[in-house]
């Protein structure tokens, strides 16, 4: 016997709503579609409901005249959608099986989640659970049956209601019809019969029902006998995790884009959050009101839940980059990415935790970009004070080769100067005498050079130059060389 | 319980207002080895960590070569470091020749002193790294002002060492400890007619400022030429 559950958020575009913009809770607000004296209710809050607005039969006008303080929305499919995503992947947190239905409900295998959960009843607290941290008010059924379940939800006083198997029908028998939602026309004809309860109508045998009203009829007794017409149909959730949202108004300012940013990029990484994974990249697609997109795609240094560190990396990418003209419509991508374990050795230093570590790395790219974090990488080149950076991995405890013993003094360090600095080098019989250029200059007091370096001279920008290592009359000890071809010195270190 | 016995026990602990001077044991300071036996021998071990340590000297007297010591010797004993480099000056090949594990460095370069201050912060912040340095020329008491008790309160909260590389002291007493390299000799091989080479220098370093030890203490640093 299979078992379902039924995540189900009961007024999907309300819930989205809110979601997207937590300052509606509470309020009497409805959502529009249409525009001028066409425009129609089509979704109510239940203060506005409480009111007498009724979705779907009062106009605009209408509404309005019966709530003054009614707040009015446009309906956004795309925050429609990205609350059922993210509904989706409340339920793909705990289950591998799972179907998503576009008005607000998941089904899902409960017998899938029996690993991670003690029982039903605690499966269905933590999917409301999670929901909840996604932004939605949800409620969980759990039955035999994709019909029970979502019933059991629907009817879910508290939030959570199981149905155990066995007793589907007497949960199913005192229900009206009309929690089926059958056609209009089969309803009337059932209530002609003297049929209210799904107990009566699943009472009747299938084959007289169906010579009288059909396939439809037959089917609406299969369900009320809490049988499913197909069987559950999972689909595989994209690995990218999507936020939208249409503004009021078109945005040509910097910091309240910010703040919409901000709620987004905590709604996605409240998502990421359910899998205990951090978000890698991140995309950002701007619809402008000159019907432009503006996308841009920023990676991280490392895979961060950090809402802070995001939207630092956002704020610089936009001041970097400022799109061009008016943003109407936003979409955020998280790219998820497995935050990078490391075994730590019994005795070694433990080093840096890796999700701390991800999201200081991100966080130091943010303030200094990405490029300048990372791990120092010897270039294969003789090209002096060659040097590279790469992506900064955290070494497992046995993951470097045995070190040298220290030498029995220091080692003297050469700081580079980047770029070389050009100077001005007066030479007596072909040695340096005189050296001047900016933050340094004097008398030579010793020279050892000249070395010659020639190299690269297969690429597009070969080398050949003259090294010196210079003490001056400032103190300080330089690394100086003579390009051979232009003549031209420059100083590209300082021994320190 | 005997009136002897009691009385032998309030001995044994202590009675109730006594007040023992000089017997306090304060809390033994972890150290992270310099790699120079003689410093740490100077030093008591090593420099302190959860503490700052700043590293003060001219241009060409070996900090940078002393800062790789330390932080060679980190990374030899498995720690992850961090390496602040406010003038963008490190050369990963120079480093890695004086022992740094580049695997286990971190190398940040910001753009200017504020910047490299609260990378400083950020990393200290974020535990688990041995050793902080921070390499910058430009800081000065008056542009560290507001951070340095934050950093302070950042190393001793993680236990991170942070070693200041600059021209001058500037974190004034919230440096648990002060090194400045002084006067400096340059040693070449050679002479006239012959091959002249940098054979390495010699520099006087000067324990200034102690919160942990004994003042004034001075040994002579040779750093070799590679």
């Amino acid at each position: 016997m299979p078992r379902i559950a039924c995540l189900l958020v009961p007024d999907l575009p309300v819930a989205a709503a809110c979601r997207a913009t937590p300052e509606l809770t509470g309020l009497p607000f409805a959502l529009s579609e249409g525009t001028g004296p066409h425009a129609r209710v089509v979704a109510a809050s239940p203060a506005a409901r409480a009111r007498g607005v009724q979705p779907g039969r009062h106009s605009l006008a209408q509404a309005r005249a019966l709530a003054a303080d009614l707040v009015v929305r446009p309906r956004d499919p795309t925050v429609e959608r990205s609350a059922l995503q993210a509904l989706a992947h409340v339920a793909a947190s705990l289950a591998s099986r799972i179907e998503p239905v576009a008005d607000g409900a998941v089904f899902l295998d409960a017998q899938g989640a029996t690993h991670l959960v003690e029982s039903e009843a605690a499966l269905a607290t933590a999917l409301v659970a999670r929901a909840a941290r996604v932004g939605l008010a949800a409620r969980a059924g759990i039955g035999t049956s994709m019909t029970v379940a979502r019933l059991a939800a629907a009817r879910a006083t508290d939030g959570t209601l199981v149905v155990p198997a066995g007793t589907e029908c007497g949960f199913l028998a005192p229900l009206p019809l009309t929690c089926l939602a059958p056609p209009a026309d089969l309803l009337a004809t059932l209530e002609r019969w003297g049929v209210r309860r799904l107990g009566d109508l699943a009472r009747l045998p299938i084959a007289e029902v169906a010579a009288r009203l059909g396939p439809p009829g037959a089917m609406l007794v299969r369900r009320a006998r809490g049988e499913d017409e197909r069987p559950l149909a999972p689909v595989s959730l994209a690995g990218l995790v999507e936020e939208g949202i249409s503004l009021e108004y078109p945005l040509d300012n910097l910091e309240p884009l910010l703040f919409v940013l901000r709620g987004m990029i905590e709604r996605a990484l409240a998502r990421l959050g359910l899998e205990g994974i951090g978000c890698a990249r991140l995309g950002l697609t701007l619809r402008l009101d000159d019907r432009r997109r503006d996308e841009r795609l920023l990676a991280l240094a490392a895979p961060t839940r950090d809402v802070r560190t995001i939207l630092t990396c956002l704020r610089v990418d936009l001041e970097a980059r400022p799109p061009s003209a008016a943003i109407e419509h936003v979409t955020l991508t998280a790219h998820p990415e497995r935050v990078r374990a490391a075994q730590l050795g019994l005795f070694h230093p433990a080093g840096p935790s890796p999700e701390r570590l991800a999201t200081t790395l991100a966080r130091l790219a943010a303030l200094c970009g990405t490029e300048r974090v990372g791990t120092p990488a010897v270039v294969d080149s003789h090209r002096p004070g060659a040097a590279a950076v790469a992506p900064f991995v955290l070494p497992g405890a046995r993951g470097l080769p045995e070190q040298r013993a220290p030498e029995s003094g220091g080692r003297l360090v050469v700081r580079a100067f980047r770029p070389p600095r050009p100077v001005e080098v007066f030479c007596d019989r072909d040695r340096p005498d005189f050296l001047r250029g900016e933050g340094l200059g004097g008398r030579v007091v010793a020279v050892a050079g000249p070395w010659r370096l020639v190299g690269e001279w297969w690429s597009e920008s070969p080398f050949a130059r003259d090294y010196y290592d210079l003490e001056l009359s400032d103190g300080g000890l330089y690394r100086c060389y003579r390009e051979q071809a232009a003549g031209q010195w420059f100083v590209d270190g300082v021994y320190d | 319980m005997s009136m002897s016995s009691a009385a032998a026990l309030l001995d044994r602990l202590g009675r109730p207002g006594d007040v023992r001077l000089g017997v306090a044991h304060p809390e033994a300071v972890p150290r992270l080895a310099t790699g120079l036996p003689a410093l740490d021998v100077a030093l008591g071990g090593g420099i302190p960590r959860g503490r700052i340590t700043e590293l003060a000297g001219p241009r060409s007297a070996g900090r940078t070569g002393l800062a790789a010591a330390v932080a060679a010797s980190a990374t030899r004993a498995g720690e992850t470091i961090a390496w602040v480099d406010a003038e963008d000056a490190l050369d990963p090949a120079a480093v890695a020749a004086a022992g740094i594990a580049l695997a286990r460095l971190l190398w940040v370069r910001p753009r200017g002193v504020a910047d490299a201050l609260r990378a400083a912060e950020i990393l200290l912040g974020a535990g688990g790294f041995g050793l902080v340095l921070l390499d910058t020329d430009s800081v000065s008491a008056d542009s560290g002002k507001r951070a340095w008790p934050r950093l302070a309160r950042a190393a001793e909260r993680t236990r991170s060492a942070l070693l200041v590389v600059a021209r001058r002291r500037a974190a004034g007493t919230f440096a648990a400890l002060g090194l400045e390299l002084g006067a400096r000799r340059v040693r070449w091989t050679g002479g006239p007619g012959r091959l002249v080479l940098l054979e390495g220098i010699e520099a006087s370093l000067t324990v200034a400022r102690s919160r942990l030890g004994k003042l004034g203490q001075s040994l002579v640093v040779r750093q070799a030429c590679a």
